[in-house]
């Protein structure tokens, strides 16, 4: 489970989360909307500690994420995390890709991990592209890359910030596709995101957020089709 | 002169002075030379002949890949020996041209480069011919992606302008005079920390009036390539 | 084309000194190449340090180095540090500045690399649970490779041809030892061709080497 409690967090003068609560149960899709810079990317950061926080808590299954003993690395292999831009690492094909986080950081063996690279590219389906470069791979393949490096770290979270946002338009399905079948897995994820269509049929909650605070937040399906709050109607209307 | 007092005089400041406007001379003369023929170089590599461009690579890689010196007293013995003997100064001035050229030359084409092809069809296609898309897109385009690189090359140039000194080159450059007040006053450490600071102050002079032109530049809006 | 008459035989007569003083020149290059790179990693991470003293060693040394020439920097080793009692031979001088010019020089290239970086490849790196030196060594670096090798190719190209100022000083690497055999046989212009052509081949051999380094390293 986790729990965020009054989470602030300011770049500068600039304060982009002010006070957020959140929590997010094991098997849950908590999508995350709203304008750009309203502080949905950066909670994900704070989520797995890739940012500080100035004030407040996150708590991953009870354990306290910015408390200076806490081993960061240690937390972060619970949560995988794929970014708007791939971040696919050039220099290493699909396959080592995949396998390099389970082999040095989870100390498997070599052909192990091949292996399991295997088999999860094949799982997004990039079972042909095992030796590719990132450089060979269109955006699509290289986010579904990054997701699969993700997934074979076995983490019990998946946090995706705006993971289609970068893909040219007939390349976003193929992603969202990956995405649904890992809702269907019963993955945790915490995703944010643009695409409100498929938040309404993937997300069993999504929250709004707005200038750093959380306006409204509630099942999927209602609070899409049924925003109680101005700024939520307002949103909806100009981006559905 | 003072050539008796063992001392630093005012007229050493002079005699180094003189020096740094000889090295400013020796730089601004075969910069311009250099840049003008390693721009037709740079220019002629990019015109698709298969043949001029590895005839030019060639000529190319073979200034950048001989010292500076050797080629000094190389052009001046060739000179000597095909019966064409000119002063150590003007053949300096070519060798430092003909050498720098090697290296504007590969800036020049890497400008060229910069500008996308795009670009230079959209030109084209608004009926521009060769020569004017040449002048008015590519060559302000490329200029401005690659003067940061020609800027290092010219500062790079006044520091080879010291070796001209083998040819016994006369007037004396910056580093010659002051070698010539060491051998006087004998002190070294002193005087070479002075010729130092007299470069350290042109390269800057440059490198800071290259950035206030950029910075001017800028201001009129970035190209996105 | 001229009435001069080129003897080559002569040149013939004293390769083995040619290639002898052309293996001092690639010692020296290699010397200053191996200490500068050492000594331009060090100064490269202080370059970030916070510590004030730090960065302002380090921004003093690549200024120097950089804004000066090398045969000023060689002279300030030869003749200059005399003042404070430091005695170098003209090899030592001539390796002490060219190892300081390229330590500047390479200090600002390896920063160059780590900069072209993109910052999201640590997020990754990180959010995969990599500790800080399990990113560097897997992830970072070797991208960093990929970005200063053909500066640092560039880098030692220069350093061999600036180990040819030795010759002012009287240091018999190969532009030295060329200058004194031409004065012994007044056959200036086939020596010195003869140690360009020498060059021109170490030069080439460093760059086709390089070039196949890059190929079979840096596939992606």
């Amino acid at each position: 489970m986790i729990k965020i409690e009054g989470v602030r967090k300011s770049f500068g003068a600039l304060e982009v989360l002010k006070g957020i609560d959140l929590t997010v149960e094991r098997g849950e899709v908590l999508c995350l909307i709203g304008g750009s810079g309203s502080g949905k990317s950066t909670l994900l950061m704070c989520i797995n500690a890739l940012e500080g926080i100035d004030a407040g808590r996150v708590e991953v299954d009870g354990i306290d994420v910015h408390a200076p003993q806490t081993e960061k690395n240690k937390l972060r292999q619970k949560m995988g995390i794929v970014f708007q831009q791939f971040n696919a690492f050039p220099h290493l094909t699909a396959r080592d890709n995949v396998a390099l986080a389970p082999r040095r950081v989870l100390g498997q063996n070599k052909v192990e991990t091949l292996e399991l690279a295997e088999h999860h590219l094949a799982h997004v389906g990039l079972g042909d592209k095992l030796d590719h470069f990132p450089s060979e791979l269109s955006g699509g393949q290289q986010q579904r890359l990054a997701i699969a490096r993700a997934l074979a770290m076995k983490p019990d979270y998946m946090l995706l910030d705006e993971v289609t946002s970068a893909l040219d338009p007939e390349l976003v399905g193929e992603v969202l596709d990956t995405l649904r079948l890992l809702a269907e897995e019963g993955i945790t994820m915490i995703a944010v995101t643009h695409e409100i269509p498929f938040a309404r049929e993937v997300a069993d909650r999504v929250a709004f957020f707005h200038q750093g605070v959380i306006h409204e937040v509630g099942p999927a399906k209602s609070l899409i089709s049924n925003p109680q709050m101005e700024r939520t109607q307002e949103f909806l209307g100009k981006i559905l | 002169m003072n050539n008796l007092t063992l001392t630093f005089t005012a007229n050493d400041f002079m005699l180094m002075l003189q020096g740094a406007g000889i090295t400013f001379v020796l730089t601004i003369v075969s910069g311009f030379f250099g840049s003008l023929i390693g721009f037709i170089i740079g220019w002629g590599r990019s015109l698709g002949l298969w043949w001029l461009y590895y005839l030019l690579g060639l000529f190319i890689e073979v200034v950048r890949s001989v010292p500076l010196i050797i080629q000094f007293v190389l052009f001046n013995s060739f000179l000597a020996i095909a019966g064409y003997p000119i002063d150590p100064f003007t053949s300096g001035i070519i060798t430092l041209s003909i050498y720098i050229a090697a290296y504007v030359a590969e800036v020049v084409k890497a400008g060229i480069d910069a500008v996308p092809p795009t670009m230079v069809k959209a030109a084209r296609g608004l009926g521009m011919s060769y020569f004017q898309c040449f002048r008015f897109v590519v060559v302000p385009i490329g200029t401005r992606s690659v003067l940061p690189s020609w800027t290092g090359l010219m500062l790079g140039l006044m520091k080879d302008t010291s070796l001209i000194a083998v040819l016994g080159a006369s007037p004396p450059e910056l580093l010659r005079s002051s070698q010539i007040i060491i051998t006087r006053i004998q002190e070294p450490l002193a005087i070479l920390i002075g010729a130092g600071a007299f470069y350290f102050i042109m390269c800057h002079f440059i490198t800071v009036a290259v950035q206030r032109y950029e910075t001017s530049w800028a201001s009129k809006g970035k190209v996105t390539a | 084309m001229f009435d001069y008459r080129f003897q080559w035989r002569v040149v013939w007569k004293h390769w083995p000194e040619l290639l002898e003083a052309a293996l001092l020149t690639l010692q020296i290059t290699v010397l200053s190449v191996v200490f500068g790179l050492m000594i331009g990693m060090v100064l490269s991470v202080w370059r970030k340090s916070d510590n004030k003293i730090l960065y302002w060693f380090t921004a003093t040394w690549v200024a120097l180095a950089r804004n000066t020439p090398a045969l000023l920097q060689i002279y300030l080793a030869f003749f200059g540090l005399g003042a404070l009692g430091i005695h170098f031979s003209p090899y030592t001088a001539v390796l002490a500045a060219i190892t300081f010019n390229n330590a500047g020089y390479l200090a600002e290239i390896l920063r160059g690399g780590m900069d072209s970086i993109s910052p999201s490849q640590r997020g990754a790196a990180l959010g995969l649970g990599m500790k800080p030196l399990q990113m560097y060594v897997y992830v970072i670096f070797p991208q960093v490779l990929k970005a200063v090798f053909l500066p640092i190719t560039n880098q030692i190209v220069w350093a061999m041809l600036g180990t040819s100022l030795g010759m002012i000083i009287g240091l018999q690497e190969l532009t030295g030892m060329t200058t004194f055999l031409q004065s012994q046989t007044f056959r200036p212009f086939e020596f010195y061709l003869a140690a360009a052509v020498i060059y021109l081949i170490v030069c080439e051999t460093i760059l086709i080497f390089a070039r196949l380094v890059a190929w079979r390293a840096f596939r992606w």
